[in-house]
This record gives structure tokens, sequence and C-alpha cells, in this order.
């Protein structure tokens, strides 16, 4: 993910900004720094773009049509704007091994429900 | 082997030569295991074109710390150096109830080197009845090469306050395991045969409910393979199967499993 979005955003900007070989959020945060936007702001469109991700998965997996859809990410709002400025004062950690072992393993799946 | 210096309860047993010409080190905690307070360092410098396999005597054992003491800690630096070839593979951690404790790995890669790494972590004393009884469990790692991280993991498990169970972290499994392998002599165009041989197997070794495993590629010089189980019994076979099949591939050498049971 790290790399196309990297190469995505060299396309649009018709320029190297973003470095290959990046994981997605580094990317993404290197290219926030490259367009000279602040950190907090940054952030906030990173976990946006997350959960925006994770509702359309859930639109394709359940009945969540796109009005609830869209009221969702709307109520999700200021949670995510808080937990972005909250994230300047704490250590980022990280243990989803079972998240993890999915992600692994859905590449390699004979079904898949999102084959792009 | 030069040991620099020692002090308790650390205790690195002679080396051994293996077959395939490496040395072999044991390391040992005299104490039997980590007590609260306790501050442990370790640091392994492997040099140049040498070739190393650490292992541990048993598993690691963090005992319950008394009220009061701080956090225990063991901090380990590993230096691979240019074209050297290490191999870190200690037994099981085990947090007994009420312990607290904080690890923490830096490793850094020279000039063609390999670096080879499994670690796995039981969740108490099973016998005594004990899962996820431990206050908390901080594993901090990174593993360098140029001055450029290759892998940055910060894991804090504490369970009273972010539940194990939950399914993005271990769900219905209670083990966890991990397989790290970095290698600074191969081309980036072959790491992806490798990740679909080493899928191939997780896939064989995985059955939905009692064991699951995968891998994946990082982002340059390296792979990970992660492993949940319900027991610990068949997680040393799985991990050695996958050094097994990454040192084949790296090296063209069998590997030379310690003397443990798999």
């Amino acid at each position: 993910m790290g790399q196309r979005f990297s190469r995505l955003l060299n396309a649009v900007l018709s320029a190297p900004a973003v470095p290959d070989g990046l994981a997605y959020p580094v990317a993404f945060g290197f290219a926030g720094a490259h367009l000279d936007l602040p950190e907090e702001d940054v952030a906030v469109a990173y976990l946006r773009q997350s959960v925006a991700c994770l509702i359309s998965a859930c639109q394709r997996l359940l009945p969540l049509g796109q009005v609830a859809a869209n009221c969702i990410l709307w109520n999700l709002g200021p949670h995510i704007e808080s937990a972005a400025v909250a994230s300047q004062n704490r250590e980022a950690i990280c243990f989803t091994p079972l998240l993890e072992l999915a992600s692994m393993r859905h590449g390699s799946l004979e079904t898949r429900l999102f084959i792009s | 082997m030069y040991v620099d210096s020692q002090q308790p309860p650390w205790r690195a047993i002679r080396a051994f030569r293996q077959d395939n010409g490496a040395l072999l080190v044991h390391l040992h905690i005299v104490s039997g295991g980590v007590l609260g307070g306790d501050s442990l360092a370790l640091r392994i410098d492997a040099g140049p074109r040498s070739s190393v396999q650490i292992t541990t005597t048993s598993a690691t054992r963090l005992y319950r710390h008394r009220e009061g003491l701080p956090e225990s800690m063991q901090e380990t630096t590993i230096d691979v150096g240019d074209e050297a070839l290490v191999e870190y593979l200690p037994d099981a951690l085990i947090p007994f109830a009420g312990s607290r404790h904080r690890q923490q790995t830096v490793v850094r890669l020279g000039s063609g080197s390999r670096f080879f790494w499994w670690e796995s972590l039981a969740p108490g004393r099973q016998a005594m009845g004990e899962a996820f009884a431990y206050g908390s469990l901080s594993i901090q790692t990174e593993v360098r090469a140029a001055n450029r991280p290759l892998l940055i993991e910060n894991m804090l498990l504490d369970p009273a306050r972010r539940p194990l169970a939950s399914l993005a972290r271990m769900g219905p499994y209670t083990h966890c395991a991990n397989f790290y392998a970095f290698d600074m002599q191969l081309a980036g165009s072959k790491w992806g045969e490798l990740e679909a041989q080493l899928t191939a197997l997780c896939g064989a070794a995985s059955t939905p409910g009692d064991m699951m495993w995968g891998s994946s590629l990082i982002a340059a010089h390296g792979i990970v393979v992660r492993g949940l189980s319900i027991s610990a019994r068949r997680i040393p076979a799985t991990l050695a199967a996958v050094w097994t099949m990454t040192r084949r591939f790296l090296t063209g050498e069998e590997p030379a499993l310690p003397r443990k049971v798999y």
C-alpha cells in the first residue's frame, strides 16, 4: 500500500515527493511533511481515510446503506480529531497479531471478498 | 567466542562448534528467572564473517513482582558484522501472574550480513491455571541497517486494560510466536519467491481455531512470520520448519537445530 500511495502521489505531483519502500502510514506522513501540512491535520486525514475504508468495506459486507455509512463517518469525526490530538502525547504501540495474520493470509486466499 | 564481561544472573556457556562450522552459545539465567526490579543487559557482537547460533537453556520465566518494585527490564543489543550470520533462537517467554516486564532489542546489521531470530510468548503458567494474569509486557524491537530502520515494533500487552481475547489481538488463541529473517545479500526480486514458499508452508501449518500462521515481507531485506496457537506444543516444530525453509533458501544450507524438543 505504501508503494502504491507513493507512486500515486508522485504521479499527481509530477515529482519524486515520496520515496519507494515505505510502509503506508510512514509514506502518508512523509507526504504530509513534503506538502508542508501541519502534523495534526495529517494525522486527522490519515485516521479519517482509514475509518472511511473500513466503513466502505462494511457497506459491501453488511446491509449498510450510503446514508447510514455517512452518518457513522460524520459522527466519528470528533473522535477522530481527539484521537489525532491525543496521539501527540502518546507512545505509538500496537499488538494486533490476529488482525495481522488475517491480512497476511488474505492475499493467498482462493476466495476473496475484495479482489482489486 | 570471547566473553568481555558477565554478571549474575547471566551466564554464557562455552561455545560448541557445530557441524556447519558455526558456534553454538547457550545463555543461562542462573537465578531461574527474572525478578521484579531486575535490569538485564545482553550485548552480542558478532565480528565480520563470523557465524554464531545463540539459544537459551530453557524458557525465560518472569516472576511475580513484589509490591512496589519497578518493572523488570531486558535490553539486548546485537551487532551483526559485515558478512556475518547470527541466529538468535531463545526459548519461550513465560510471564507469571503479577509480573511487569519491558524487553528492548536493537539489532544492527552490517553489509552482507544475515540474521535469523524467533521468539515465542506463553500466556503464563497454564499448569497453575494462569492465563494473561501478568501486569504488563512491553516488547520493543528495532532492526537497522546502514542507519535505516528495517523493522520497528512496539508491542504492549496489558491484559487488564486491553483484553487479549479481542478479535483484533489474539482472539481464541493463547500463544504467539514471531520469526524474522534478514539478509543483506539477497536481491530484492528474490524475496517474493521466499514469501510464496513460506505462505504455502504457513497455510499448510494452519488450522483455524487451533493454530494460525502467516508471512509477510517487510519494506526491505527481510521477512516476518507470525503464528498464534491454542497450545505451546506445536509452535517449536513450526518455527523450526519455517527457519529450515528460510535458511535453505537464503544460504543454501541446512540449519543446525538446537537440541530441543520439536
